[in-house]
């Protein structure tokens, strides 16, 4: 028993000893010599394995492939999204730089930062990046390329803050377009929330002073707060209430305080001298656009008027050539001439070639038929 | 071992050996786990030292004919492993899961430390780094799937009494 245990350690010392020699050798061998060996293994015992390795890495690849796919669509996606605000920013920088260079003198630009407090549903205040030392007062105006945005609260040396329209202290003397009608702009009463939460109500206009929706109302420079015909808003609808003797409107606003990011600040030197015509040049394009459409349809109207005389002067002018001719062929007297006015209206038509006037004295084929010459029986 | 306790160490280290050409290259991590040092020391602690030494050897000419440049470093090292395996087996197959880790842990680490000086893979400072950072970190990840693997296959290898 004994000693075939000691047989099977000599036995197992010597597989163990032998396998060592083995691998030795295997280490030893040159490259020449171990690659047929690693290839004969490679192509039978573990070629199935080297399949599976193969499929594992193709899967690892597609894999890899697949997650930098997606990150390179989802960086294209957060570009995207980027380069929409951008320009939207872009947008709005152009329309600021638009509104400076029609502005001129007087204004200090700033850029908007908003400082609602999570708990607040409106923006009513805004956090303005100049102060009074570039000239900014209070009450000094704040407004945008779109229209009126508020006015200056508090102004510190290098930081202000503005309150915007929606801000329950905010008032504004107001105007129509044609200035038939002045009132009060004041913050919607009745906030609903949604769209109706920026909205703005037109106080105080005559009742005798109807607006239609979608009429712009200016800013009426009244007051001396704000200078006259900023743009405010446009007109809904009138909105009932207990007054008898004034109408109150529903405005929307032009500007939308959340996308307000650069605001200019009109200085007190330009608020007394006034903005011109800066916020009402489109304005006046439509009016000029209007007139120069009535003005070619009443031309045009014109034109047809005397085409339809001269076309009547012309059927008047054969009728009477025709009778003419009956006439003189019944030996009777011709008419007289035509008068003066139809000679006028034949000569106010240059286009058309004057007709000559019949003056053939033979009567012709159609006039002398026998039943227009047959004599009147006894 | 009857013969139905063969074909089951059978079939686990089969398993184990597709794991490692399956499993491992999918994951691709710097210290990868050795499937085939648990499938080694799985059937070595059944087999005589003598066996468990021919069977560690045909287990690393295997994984040497994928790596031409260190031909017979696998085989030496799996050799001695398993004949060492086979020799402790009372203290491997203990049913602490903890000792097992620490053996597959210690035996991952030999194989390294053979198959790095053998192979003559590295020198210097990245031998120091492989031997004492990369190699440990493989063989306690290997001893981490060698337990999940040893619980997960516990009731298959178990020997049934009548």
């Amino acid at each position: 028993m004994a000693s075939a245990a000691r047989l099977g350690s000599r036995i197992d010392a010597g597989l163990l000893v032998g396998c060592v020699i083995l691998s030795l050798i295997a280490v030893a061998l040159p490259n020449e010599s171990r690659e047929p060996i690693a290839s004969a293994l490679r192509r039978t015992v573990v070629a199935p394995l080297v399949g599976l390795q193969r499929g594992a890495e193709r899967w690892r690849s597609a894999w890899a492939t697949s997650e930098r796919l997606q990150l390179a669509q989802d960086s294209l996606a957060l570009r995207s999204v980027k380069s929409q605000a951008l320009q939207l920013e872009n947008d709005q920088l152009r329309k600021l730089i638009g509104l400076g260079s029609r502005l001129e003198w007087g204004f200090v630009p700033a850029e908007a930062l908003h400082s609602t407090a999570p708990s607040e549903d409106l923006v009513t205040t805004l956090t303005l990046t100049a102060g009074s030392t570039a000239g900014i007062k209070r009450y000094s105006p704040v407004v945008a390329p779109e229209g009126l945005v508020g006015t200056i609260q508090t102004a510190d040396p290098t930081m202000s803050i503005a309150i915007l329209y929606t801000h329950p202290d905010f008032r504004a003397s107001a105007m129509s377009a044609d200035g038939a009608a002045f009132g009060i702009v004041y913050p919607h009463a009745d906030r609903a929330g949604g769209g109706d939460a920026y909205m703005l109500e037109l106080r105080g206009v005559p009742t005798r002073v109807v607006l239609k929706p979608n009429s712009v109302i200016y800013t009426s420079g009244l007051g001396g707060t704000f200078p006259r015909g900023i743009t405010i808003g446009t007109v809904i609808q009138q909105i009932a209430t207990a007054e008898v003797w004034t109408r109150t409107y529903l405005i929307r606003p032009a500007v939308t305080p959340s996308r307000v990011t650069t605001v200019l600040v009109l200085t007190a030197q330009r608020v007394t001298q006034g903005t011109g015509n800066v916020w009402g040049a489109t304005v006046n394009a439509d009016s000029a656009t209007k007139r120069i459409a009535a003005a070619g349809d009443s031309l045009a109207k014109q034109a047809a008027i005397l085409q339809a005389q001269a076309r009547q002067a012309a059927l008047d002018s054969m009728k009477r050539a025709t009778i003419d001719s009956v006439r003189r062929s019944l030996g009777a007297a011709p008419l007289p001439p035509l008068p003066a006015d139809s000679a006028a209206l034949r000569g106010a038509q240059p286009a058309q070639p004057t007709r000559p006037a019949p003056t053939q004295t033979v009567p012709r084929r159609d006039t002398t038929r026998a039943d227009s010459t047959r004599k009147p029986r006894p | 071992m009857n013969l139905t306790g063969a074909v089951r160490t059978i079939v686990v280290c089969a398993i184990l050996i597709v794991l490692h050409y399956t499993l491992r290259p999918l994951l691709a991590w710097r210290a990868s786990i050795d499937f085939l040092i648990v499938a080694l020391l799985l059937g070595s602690v059944r087999l005589r030292p003598g066996a468990a030494a021919v069977y560690g050897f045909l287990l690393g000419l295997m994984a040497d004919s994928l790596s031409v440049s260190a031909f017979g470093a696998s085989a030496l090292g799996m050799a001695i492993v398993g004949f060492a395996a086979s020799w402790l087996k009372a203290v491997f197959f203990a049913d602490n899961l903890a000792l097992n880790g620490f053996f597959l842990f210690l035996a991952k680490w030999i194989f390294d430390l053979i198959f790095l000086l053998v192979g003559h893979r590295a020198h210097g400072a990245e031998l120091a780094m492989q031997i004492f950072v990369w190699s440990p970190l493989s063989a306690a990840v290997t001893a981490v799937a060698g337990v999940i693997a040893l619980s997960l296959l516990k009731p298959l290898m178990e020997v049934r009494t009548a």
